[in-house]
């Protein structure tokens, strides 16, 4: 799976490298990390990956990518109110951790940009794959984000939300986390911004200690003016739970990547995912599962709602390694498919090299089921509210699931909040 | 490339001993040089006497050939292929056989005898060679093994039944030919219809069999006819020798009916090394083809040497309103397995089967599935397969379903489970589910497990033997693909299902 080696550069590629000799300069980082910065920007210069890379088949980033703006903000921006009332704030405004650090207890958080400055976070930058392309444009571009550590066996009272805002312009952040032994934390990632044209790469990188629990959500509401490039990697320790919740809800060109291993015995993973996809918009989710110890579980449910001229993309792949016996894990990806012109691809994959699994994976697209549009018809339910209130269902039942009251709530309300404008 | 030099370094051992036996005169003309060229394109057509135009049409597919690349993106490996260390017109005719089947390789019978064949058959298919005999009955016998290679008169106990089945044909007005035949005879037909599904720009080892192929079958039934008996049923062994690069084109008109066999439950004596095979299917309005097929040649031995490259392109193109393709496939044989016997659902109301088992043991590569293209309105398909997995072996099933913008109606049902027996090895499944309509329905779930104790406990604790235990549950993990296959041949399969998977437990 290379990325072949393109015969022209196209406008995008060209600007990125340009862009790149422009800012570096003014990268913050020490020699480790500026190898790092070069050997991904080589990889740029080889070409975005096109269909022809397997991972981005339905993604050709090199098509898709027509044209990269300025690096400059359009306007200024302010952090937001957060999705759970009480949180920790951490925003990035503009690509920059302009702000006073909190004080709470149990939690060290540090700009990324001196983290990058000191160098100790360049073994980090490794890119996971030849075709980890999302990790080759954040790594050469970072420059700011946040590090936040949360002590052994902190049992954290506030969610902390970590904000990813811009108004048009780029930005490449990475936000960092690591929750020690025994801790109890959620995690909000908020990925939005406002205005023109705007190239944003975000790269999360979570490690879970052994016995932790995390539930981290990522809510992405980009307008449809930004090319959002996303990535969450994390390694779940022995017991440790790790519960991601992933909602896609704007953007015009969106990549949210899943990369998450389990590294001790006993470790659990859950993915719940909702995508919600309107206007001439492509959204990809992928996700790569490794399994790579015996006696750990996961399950993915994915959700996805098209409508208008939207394309939609799931590629989810369970890797089952050699020794990993006694795995359990079970993907589903279920489709509502609205609109003519709209389009959903999935390819749920499943490669197991151990034979004490339980493993398995279901797929549907599918419209609105016509039984239940006509009882709920039958009871005097216009159409378009009962086709609303089966989408709502539909996607709602993913959110229902988590158990934390606060989150659901706050979660369907976002939930509203898209269908007062898409419904 | 140790597994092409093996096939190099094996005919050219036959060579020598050709020229032992002294069958040389006719076995030098039926010789091209190894490798790859317009020559050797045009020696293979000139020596089935064909046409221009078919000359012409081996030309384009060679020269579009040369711009292609292999493909890689299959979960298979192997040495790469050097495609100018080959024969690609070295006639099979010319394999000097065992003299009788006890110079044939006991392992070989004790299989041939487990699958309950017959002895006549399991010398055909074991290559034995018959001496010429003056009686007259032996002599026809001695016909039969000679052209053993070609579709219509192959392998039969007596000439009469081939005689009566192709009576009875001919009556119904089917054509069952070789493709060579077919070609000189009703060139129209094939004209028509060859390359209309698989066209020669297809993919690298179609175009390359475009360009090289050298036998295969051929049938063609008309307007409203429902042919009189299962083709290869019949005709079962009619594979034999008939080259790496086969043909087969089956062709149903409106209304008409066929069901096609392909292939043979029982190892063959098999001096290819690499296969690649194209099968075009043409059903119009309201016809059905059914298309069985039961791989199993050699796998390479306990270490994974040598064996068969199985690299596949089959297709079959729903043409007609109401129309239906069905294939039904057994795989348990081969080192590598490259195919996607596909239906294209162009016609409305029309529907695709794919029904598969594919066994794989000792160091086996399969990487195998289907394609349910849906183009037209109402549009159905289904997509059943087992795939089992023991030894060392990797089995992935990869298949794509997609409806297109005017697909309205289009349904799909898949469902692909598979079995781990061992853990050293791999199974996989890379389903592509592309939606393109909103009225379109698919579902498509997958399963990976092992046998579990508690099932094997419950059969041996009834005095059966752990290895009869484990092909007993796999023969009930794979029963709604074996009931799709015509009966007699399921019975065989199920017992070839047995034996792929001897000594993969302990």
């Amino acid at each position: 799976m290379n990325m072949h080696a393109q015969p022209q550069r196209t406008l995008a590629e060209t600007a990125l490298i340009d862009a790149f000799g422009e800012r570096l300069s003014l990268l913050p980082g020490d020699g480790a990390v500026m190898v790092k910065r070069d050997d991904a920007i080589e990889a740029i210069k080889h070409g975005l990956p096109t269909r022809r890379v397997e991972s981005w088949h339905y993604t050709d980033l090199r098509r898709l990518l027509t044209s990269v703006p300025a690096f400059e903000a359009g306007a200024v921006v302010k952090a937001l109110a957060p999705v759970l009332e009480g949180s920790v704030v951490l925003p990035v405004l503009n690509g920059v951790s302009n702000t006073k650090l909190p004080d709470v207890e149990g939690v060290t958080v540090q700009r990324l940009s001196e983290k990058l400055t000191d160098g100790s976070v360049a073994p980090g930058l490794e890119r996971y794959g030849d075709d980890d392309a999302i990790g080759a444009l954040n790594t050469a571009f970072v420059a700011d984000g946040f590090f936040v550590d949360i002590a052994d066996g902190a049992e954290l009272e506030k969610p902390v939300e970590l904000q990813n805002l811009q108004a048009g312009g780029q930005s490449h952040v990475r936000l960092l986390a690591r929750v020690g032994a025994g801790a109890k934390a959620v995690i909000v990632e908020r990925q939005t911004g406002e205005g023109d044209e705007a190239l944003v790469s975000s790269v999360s990188q979570l490690v879970v200690g052994d016995g932790a629990e995390v539930t981290w959500l990522i809510v992405q509401e980009q307008p449809e003016t930004a090319t959002h490039l996303a990535q969450f990697k994390a390694h779940i320790g022995k017991d440790a739970k790790l519960t991601l919740f992933v909602m896609n809800a704007g953007g015009k060109l969106v990549r949210q990547e899943v990369v998450v291993r389990t590294t001790g015995e006993g470790a659990d993973f859950k993915l719940r995912g909702i995508n919600l996809l309107a206007g001439d918009t492509h959204t990809d989710t992928t996700m790569v599962l490794d399994h790579a110890v015996p006696h750990t579980t996961s399950t993915e449910v994915i959700r996805n709602v098209v409508t208008g001229k939207a394309r939609g993309v799931f590629q989810g792949r369970i890797n089952v390694h050699q020794y990993a016996q006694k795995t359990n894990a079970k993907m589903a990806c279920n489709t509502l498919l609205l609109s003519d012109d709209g389009e959903f691809s999935t390819k749920p994959e499943l490669e197991i090299f151990a034979d004490d699994v339980v493993c398995g994976h279901g797929a549907t697209v599918t419209e609105i089921d016509h039984n239940h549009l006509f009882y709920l018809m039958a009871r005097g339910i216009d159409e378009k509210s009962a086709r609303g209130l089966l989408v709502k269902a539909f996607v709602a039942e993913v959110i229902e699931e988590l158990d934390d009251e606060a989150l659901v709530e706050a979660l369907e309300e976002r939930l509203d909040g898209w269908f007062s404008t898409h419904g | 490339m140790p597994a092409v030099q093996e096939t190099i370094d094996r005919v050219r051992k036959i060579d020598v001993d050709q020229y032992k036996y002294g069958f040389q005169t006719e076995i030098e003309m039926d010789k091209a040089p190894k490798g790859l060229s317009e020559d050797i394109i045009r020696f293979i057509s000139a020596k089935k006497k064909e046409p221009d135009w078919m000359l012409e049409w081996r030309l384009g597919a060679y020269s579009r050939w040369l711009t292609l690349e292999e493909p890689t993106w299959a979960r298979v490996h192997y040495p790469k292929i050097d495609f100018q260390d080959i024969y690609y017109y070295a006639a099979p005719k010319s394999t000097p056989g065992p003299k009788s089947l006890s110079e044939v390789d006991p392992e070989l019978l004790k299989v041939y005898e487990k699958l309950g064949i017959p002895l006549k058959e399991q010398e055909i298919l074991a290559g034995v060679e018959k001496p010429a005999v003056a009686d007259e009955e032996a002599e026809i016998g001695d016909n039969v093994y000679k052209s053993g290679r070609v579709a219509v008169d192959a392998v039969f106990d007596s000439v009469s039944v081939v005689t009566t089945f192709k009576e009875e044909l001919a009556k119904a007005g089917v054509i069952f030919c070789s493709i060579s035949e077919a070609i000189r005879e009703h060139p129209e037909l094939v004209k028509k219809y060859l390359g209309s599904v698989v066209p020669t720009s297809d993919n690298f080892y179609a175009t390359l069999n475009s360009a090289v192929f050298t036998d295969g079958s051929f049938v063609f039934v008309p307007k409203g006819v429902r042919c009189p008996m299962e083709l290869s049923t019949y005709f079962r062994i009619n594979e034999k020798n008939t080259g790496q690069f086969e043909r087969t084109l089956i062709i149903a008109e409106e209304g008409a009916y066929v069901s096609y066999l392909e292939g043979c439950t029982a190892p063959q004596r098999d001096e290819n090394q690499l296969h690649a095979a194209v099968v075009e299917l043409i059903a119009l309005d309201d016809a059905e083809i059914k298309y069985s097929t039961v791989q199993n040649w050699y796998p390479g031995d306990a270490e994974g040497k040598g064996g068969v490259y199985n690299f596949v392109t089959k297709r079959g193109d729903c043409r007609g309103d109401r129309s239906k393709i069905s294939w039904t496939q057994v795989e348990t044989g081969s080192a590598i397995t490259w195919k996607y016997p596909s239906c294209i659902l162009r016609g409305d109301d029309s529907s695709g089967e794919f029904y598969s088992i594919a066994v794989s043991n000792g160091y086996q590569q399969v990487d195998s599935g289907t394609k349910m293209i849906h183009l037209g309105k109402n549009t159905s398909s289904r997509i059943i397969s087992k795939g089992i997995a023991a030894g060392y072996s990797q089995n992935t099933y990869r298949g794509q379903v997609s409806a297109h913008r005017k697909a309205t109606n289009a349904r799909n049902f898949t469902n692909c489970d598979s079995l781990l027996i061992g853990d050293q090895c791999g199974a996989h499944t890379v389903p592509y589910m592309e939606a393109k309509n909103a009225t379109a329905k698919f579902e498509h779930e997958a399963t990976t497990s092992k046998i579990s104790e508690d099932q094997k406990f419950y059969v041996m604790q009834r005095g059966i033997p752990e290895e009869e235990a484990i092909a007993l549950i796999v023969n009930g993990f794979v029963k709604d693909v074996i009931q799709q296959l015509p009966m007699e041949f399921a019975v065989e399969a199920q017992k070839l299902i047995g034996i792929s998977l001897e000594g993969s437990v302990g």
